[in-house]
């Protein structure tokens, strides 16, 4: 099983070409001053205006960053089968539909019992969709292990604001008491289907269909800066924590 | 200035002066005054001209429930003046009246006779003559509606939103009983949201001398965790979602348990001369007085049917002015108590069992004429310059009853309060008939308790405060009320009586449209547009309800309310558009299409390039050398498992079972009635993986239609789409193949990589699914491959293609050349009514498959059956392109239609695809094409314009 | 398991009514597409006028029913659910294979087949 034409990570650069993928978000997140930088084989936006002025945004109103460029694999199986191989590939954990389990740096979600996308970072994409294979090997029935990196568009909304920004565009209820951390909701976002997971206390994942990543980012751009929010790089990004941690703990060490 | 002295509670900040204008003039005003409040303060009385007679109209409610106070705030038409808050520098204008406020020349239509403006007037006068409808259109368009939209777009524009928020539960009105319900079901953990359309919480309270109680209110709810949304009106109930405007702001609220305690709406009576500047309900005297500290008048008549206007007008003494006489409906002397006794001894005559029968005055109040109600003369003529009324309070049922909600008719009161109440609404305070200020704060924690139960809250001490607040409650309701029910009008032949002060409909309009026959309420609503202006029924529902029952002899419970409908309060239409969120999907090659000049439009939901400014000159260039063309719109999914191939058997009428792994079949897809629905090419990647490949406009509905029979047939196949995972782009025409070569690591010679071909290989450094398929008739490859590598892969060719004589091409060039193919397009070519056999192609219907598939049956039937019409090409006579959708007709009779129409540069003629009678659908027949008037003459060819035999695809 | 469906204002109509999708949870109605009553696909070769039948006829009740609904904005799956047709009540929602047993034999048979039984009452 390779379909290494879904796969953006598979290109290989050479003398003559040397690919580097692009997300969807690129040339609006260029237009709203972004510095790029290649990681990972991908041209990334690692910053706007200053780290300084990206972490107060994110502070006091919402921040958005373009995550397209995150690896998502999905595994398609029978349901006995997709349990088996997701504990076998993420440490013993166990899929829950409505809950995204972190295990391995990775986001496992379930859309279906029989359905789950996977998000890693970028560079651990193909040994993890070696991991699933293998695991996938002793399966009773058909599995599927599909790179579909680039079937999603991503875009991460943090913030203490961030909830109100998604609120302009999505009907989702994503209150604390009803989408707790790791909460998980397939659903319409900007009137497009989408996925969100609620990554931490005050930082939301969003995807959407690739080809709306560039529309995506214009809607939450649209609300966000009304509410005084702004774009922000990877860099500023990686300072606020996934999981239950306190989100603003590096408040201080500015 | 007729500021009075500092008023406890006032909500003005003197020490703040700020500055508008209104009319072009500046005006001074205090922070927190209102437009109105402060309009008022410096003398201006005419605040509106109405919207029929031009009348004049002052600010009457002061609660923004009337439509007297209509302004223009910087442009923005339908601004209520008595509850906008002043801000610096706005700009107001006064609105429906030429050339102003104080001199309007359409005053013409008051003193005219009133037969010549019945109701149903404009029906009844413009119908003849005919020829006359476009002048009469004119004027009418002049002389209806309110305001006017600023004539530039940027000055109409103004930023909306919308704003989810869920809830458990949602309190609509912040009175007492609000603020108590929102409090009660936040205590027992509820998460709430309250909204109010006042600028502060505190509904009557705040102006009736408790302000210090509605604050204590307020900070209860809001140490409770309750957010208060204010200068928010709810505007409808929808199924549990309910739309509050905040200003630029749309709440969409979606509460589990909705509290309406949106409390009584004081009515006006109905008497001659009730609209005139001066006139005033006395919550609105009571707001301006305690509130913003203007004096509303010098000297005042009072009007009413309950204590309520005697507490106004003991206020209002105690304020400042002068009361001269009060007319109190209830004809037992002793009905106003306490209160009555107060003002008499302070010299105000208190006269029961009268009413108001006039109000004089030219532009404003200058007298009012007192008399019996029953008629029996004791008629008294008092000079003032206020007239204050209080016509009863009812009940805001409105949007309760939207919620499904039944309203009951209160005898005792003359007015509809709520009755029976669906799940998951509740009803709180003055709605409910609650009696006094104990039952109407009792009746609001009870609701909100009850909300908070109805969610799974609450203890056994809170159930047991609800069985209590219950029976107390009770004993509360049973006190008597001692309110009278006002006469229908009063004073009906001193002159016009208004029922309706939006629609400019007087109490005899009314009797008149009964008299017509429409005597039911519903009706002459409809025909005499009662209730149907800004106020939404707020002033006029009761009144023409009464009317109709004096009328037509029925009580009032007979005649009933009309039936509920939002937005209960004027909204602008921009608040409930929010913002342009339209989903556009753009190819990841999009940004390079745009540099380099493509013409973008719409093609579904995608933005295409649909040329890059020479349609013909590209599809030239794809037959003599190569194009390029972005694909990424079509439709792509991947089909896996031991029975994918048995599956596509079932969907398709043709085999893919046996397709070889590698090569390529096109497929049509059809329904079980046997009509074209998509269409599509089928690669075999392996035993158990087919690539599909469907229309770009299919994309979404064959998902749907591969995922539904799957759920279904529940066989061992997985699906995916990855349409947009996937970017795509064709490569074709004679040089194609050499363009190939240089960037594409598999051996291209036609031996190796022949026609119907799907190989994976290097593009550009890039893994690629490489399709050879005739898409545009020239030697061709279809190059699937990572979006995020989109423009690499197009750059790469481009740049490869430039000594060969590539160029790039867009939509328009496509259709061209696969209509030279006659490549149909389903969607344009085929309809729902189309089949394989009609549309020229029985080949594609296998029916010799010995299992059942989708449209089997269906497809067996036509196959016997000759096709009343057939799809054929079709070359015109002379050089005249016929419209897509033009007739073929046969004599006078229409015979079939032009599907796909172009000049074709390559071929020097005019070709198309069209549905004809199928006995022309053989090759040199005549057809004749009725386009826009004229007729034109084509003849029938079979066979595709270009290659006709396929070879250039396989060489 | 069949998962119920919040009704905001049980027994009247409603439109803007919320569904449980079986794997999702609950959103708009928005969120969904609508498949139409199930209608099995007859099994054997139909006559000519079965099949017209079952193409392009529907029992249309006034009253419960079974149908499709795809979960668009969401997982993509297809599911089933009981509506009154009346009020927009949704009784239940169920994957295809945990959809309780039909109690009226009806709903296993091609929808237009069953049109002629459709009372009118």
């Amino acid at each position: 099983m390779s379909f290494e034409f879904l796969a953006p990570g598979a290109a290989v650069p050479g003398d003559r070409f040397a690919p580097v993928a692009r997300t969807p978000m690129e040339r609006a997140a260029r237009a709203a001053g972004a510095r790029f930088e290649a990681r990972d084989g991908w041209t990334v936006a690692t910053g706007y205006s200053s780290l300084e002025q990206e972490r107060e945004a994110c502070r006091r109103a919402a921040g958005w960053a373009d995550v397209s460029h995150l690896g998502k694999l999905e595994l398609h199986a029978a349901a006995d089968d997709l349990a088996a191989i997701v504990a076998d590939a993420a440490g013993g954990a166990a899929l829950e539909l409505g809950t995204a389990t972190r295990a391995g740096d990775a986001w496992w979600l379930p859309l279906t019992t029989e359905r789950a996308l996977v998000v890693c970072e970028p560079a651990a994409t193909g040994s993890l969709r070696e991991r699933l294979e293998a695991a996938a090997a002793s399966a009773a029935r058909t599995v599927t292990v599909l790179d579909a990196t680039c079937k999603y568009a991503a875009l991460t909304l943090v913030g203490p604001l961030a909830r109100e920004v998604f609120a302009r565009f999505s009907a989702i209820d994503v209150r604390a008491r009803v989408l707790p951390v790791a909460g998980f909701r397939p659903g319409s976002i900007a009137r497009s289907p989408g996925l969100l997971v609620r990554e931490g206390e005050e930082r939301f994942l969003l995807m959407i269909g690739w080809a709306l990543g560039q529309y995506l980012w214009e809607t939450v751009a649209d609300a966000g800066a009304h509410l005084g929010g702004a774009p922000v790089g990877l860099d500023a990004l990686a300072e606020v924590a996934i999981g239950i941690a306190p989100v603003r703990e590096e408040a201080g060490r500015a | 200035m007729s500021r009075l002295p500092e008023q406890p509670g006032e909500r003005i900040s003197r020490s703040k002066t700020i500055s508008f204008r209104f009319d072009g003039k500046t005006v001074q005003a205090y922070e927190g005054d209102t437009i109105g409040s402060a309009l008022y303060a410096a003398g201006r009385r005419t605040f509106s001209r109405s919207f029929k007679y031009h009348r004049r109209r002052g600010l009457m409610c002061c609660a923004g429930q009337c439509p007297n106070c209509l302004v223009a705030v910087d442009g923005a038409p339908g601004v209520r003046a008595c509850t906008e808050p002043v801000r610096d520098g706005i700009d107001v204008r006064h609105m429906n009246a030429r050339p102003g406020l104080d001199f309007d020349v359409m005053r013409a239509t008051d003193l005219a006779p009133s037969a010549l403006t019945p109701p149903g007037f404009y029906y009844k006068t413009f119908i003849r003559p005919r020829r006359l409808w476009p002048v009469y259109e004119k004027v009418l368009r002049h002389a209806a509606g309110l305001g006017v939209l600023p004539k530039k777009q940027a000055e109409r524009e103004w930023r909306t939103e919308y704003r989810r928020r869920h809830a458990d539960v949602l309190v609509i009105g912040a009175g007492a009983a609000g603020l108590r319900a929102a409090t009660a079901a936040a205590e027992l953990g509820a998460d709430v949201v309250l909204c109010d359309e006042g600028p502060e919480p505190g509904g009557r309270l705040l102006a009736e001398g408790h302000h210090e109680r509605a604050r204590a209110l307020a900070d209860e709810a809001r140490s409770a965790g309750v957010e208060i949304l204010v200068n928010a009106p709810a505007l409808g109930y929808f199924d549990g979602l309910v739309p509050v405007w905040q200003g630029a702001t749309l709440h969409q609220v979606r509460a589990k348990q909705v509290v309406f305690a949106t409390g009584t709406i004081e009515q006006p009576l109905v008497f001659a001369g009730n609209d005139l500047p001066g006139v005033m309900l006395s919550d609105g005297a009571r707001r301006l007085a305690a509130l913003y500290a203007v004096r509303p008048g010098a000297r005042a008549v009072v009007a009413t049917t309950s204590d309520r206007g005697l507490e106004a007008a003991v206020a209002l003494r105690d304020a400042g002015v002068e009361i001269a006489a009060v007319a109190d409906l209830r004809p037992d002397a002793a009905a106003g108590g306490a209160l009555g006794d107060r003002l008499a001894a302070g010299g105000t005559e208190v006269l029961a069992g009268h009413t108001i029968l006039e109000a004089r005055g030219r532009t404003t109040v200058t007298g009012a004429v007192l008399g019996r109600a029953d008629g029996s003369g004791g008629e008294r003529e008092v000079d003032c310059d206020l007239v204050i009324i209080s016509g009863g309070a009812a009940p805001a049922t409105s949007l309760v009853a939207q919620a499904g909600a039944r309203t009951t008719y209160d005898a005792a009161r003359g007015v509809f309060r709520t009755g029976e109440l669906p799940d998951a609404v509740h009803a709180a305070g003055d709605l409910t008939g609650a009696v006094g200020g104990e039952a109407v704060r009792l009746s609001g924690s009870l609701a909100g308790t009850e909300a908070a139960h109805a969610l799974g809250l609450g203890d056994g001490a809170s159930r047991a405060r609800v069985q209590e607040a219950h029976r107390r409650l009770a004993d509360l309701n049973t006190q008597a009320v001692a309110v009278a029910v006002p006469p229908a009008v009063a004073g009906g032949e001193r002159g016009k009586c208004f029922a309706c002060f939006c629609e400019d409909v007087t109490a005899k309009d009314i009797k008149a449209s009964i008299a017509e026959g429409y005597d039911s309420i519903e009706l002459s609503k409809r025909y005499t547009t009662v209730t149907m202006g800004p106020c939404q029924g707020r002033m006029c529902q009761l009144t023409s309800v009464r009317v109709m029952g004096q009328e037509t002899g029925q009580t009032l419970e007979q005649v009933g309310l009309t039936t509920a409908r939002p937005p209960w309060s004027s909204v602008p239409m921009g608040a409930l558009a929010g913002r342009p969120i339209e989903p556009a999907k753009r190819s990841s090659i999009h940004g390079r299409h745009r540099e380099l000049g493509a013409k973008i439009l719409w093609a579904g939901d995608w933005r295409r390039a649909y040329d890059y400014g020479d349609p013909q000159g590209e599809a030239v260039a794809v037959q003599r050398a190569a194009g390029l063309i972005d694909v990424s719109t079509l439709g792509k999914m991947l089909v896996r498992g031991p029975e994918a191939g048995a599956f596509l058997d079932r969907l398709y009428p043709n085999r893919f079972s046996n397709l070889k792994p590698g090569r390529i079949r096109y497929g049509v897809i059809s329904s079980d009635a046997g009509r074209i629905v998509d269409d599509g090419t089928i690669c075999r990647l392996d035993d158990e993986t087919f690539y599909v490949t469907t229309t770009s406009s299919g994309a979404g509905a064959m998902e749907e239609w591969f995922g539904w029979w799957l759920a279904d047939w529940r066989m061992d196949v997985h699906m995916t789409d990855v349409t947009q995972a996937i970017a795509a782009v064709n490569l074709a025409g004679p040089r194609a193949r050499d363009i190939m070569a240089t960037v594409c690591d598999l051996d291209v010679s036609n031996e190796a990589f022949a026609y119907m071909d799907g190989k994976r290989g290097l593009v550009a450094g890039v893994p690629c699914l490489i399709l050879r398929i005739g898409f545009v008739g020239e030697v061709g490859y279809e190059i699937h491959y990572p979006a995020a590598h989109g423009e690499h892969l197009w750059d790469a060719l481009i740049a490869a293609g430039a000594e060969h004589g590539l160029r790039p091409f867009g939509l328009e060039p496509q259709r061209l050349l696969r209509l030279q193919k006659m490549h149909i397009l389903v969607g344009q070519d085929t309809d729902s009514e189309s089949t394989p056999f009609a549309a020229a192609m029985p080949w594609i219907v296998k029916l010799d498959k010995a299992d059942d598939f989708i449209g089997k049956w269906a497809l067996e039937h036509y196959a016997d059956v000759e096709p009343e019409t057939a799809l054929v090409g079709f070359t015109m006579a002379d050089g005249h392109v016929p419209t897509e959708g033009a007739v073929v007709v046969q004599g006078t009779t229409p015979a079939g239609q032009v599907t796909s129409s172009r000049y074709s540069p390559q071929l020097g003629r005019v070709i198309g695809l069209a549905w004809v009678a199928s006995s022309l659908a053989r090759d040199d027949a005549r057809i004749t094409i009725s386009d826009a008037g004229s007729t034109y003459e084509a003849t029938v060819q079979n066979k595709p314009f270009y290659d006709p035999e396929g070879e250039v695809l396989r060489s | 398991m069949p998962a119920p469906c919040p009704s905001p204002t049980r027994g009247a109509l409603v439109m803007s009514y919320l569904l449980t999708c079986p794997n999702c949870g609950v959103r708009e109605v928005t969120d969904f597409g609508y498949g139409g009553e199930i209608a099995a696909r007859p099994k054997e070769r139909p006559s000519f006028r079965e099949l017209n039948t079952y193409n392009y006829f529907r029992r249309n009740v006034a009253g419960v029913q079974r149908e499709w609904w795809f979960h668009r904005s969401g997982c993509r799956a297809w599911f089933v659910a009981e509506r009154d047709t009346r009020t927009n009540e949704v009784h239940w929602t169920a994957l295809p294979d945990q959809a309780p047993a039909a109690e009226e034999p009806s709903a296993q048979v091609p929808a237009g087949s069953a049109g002629g039984e459709a009372t009118l009452a």
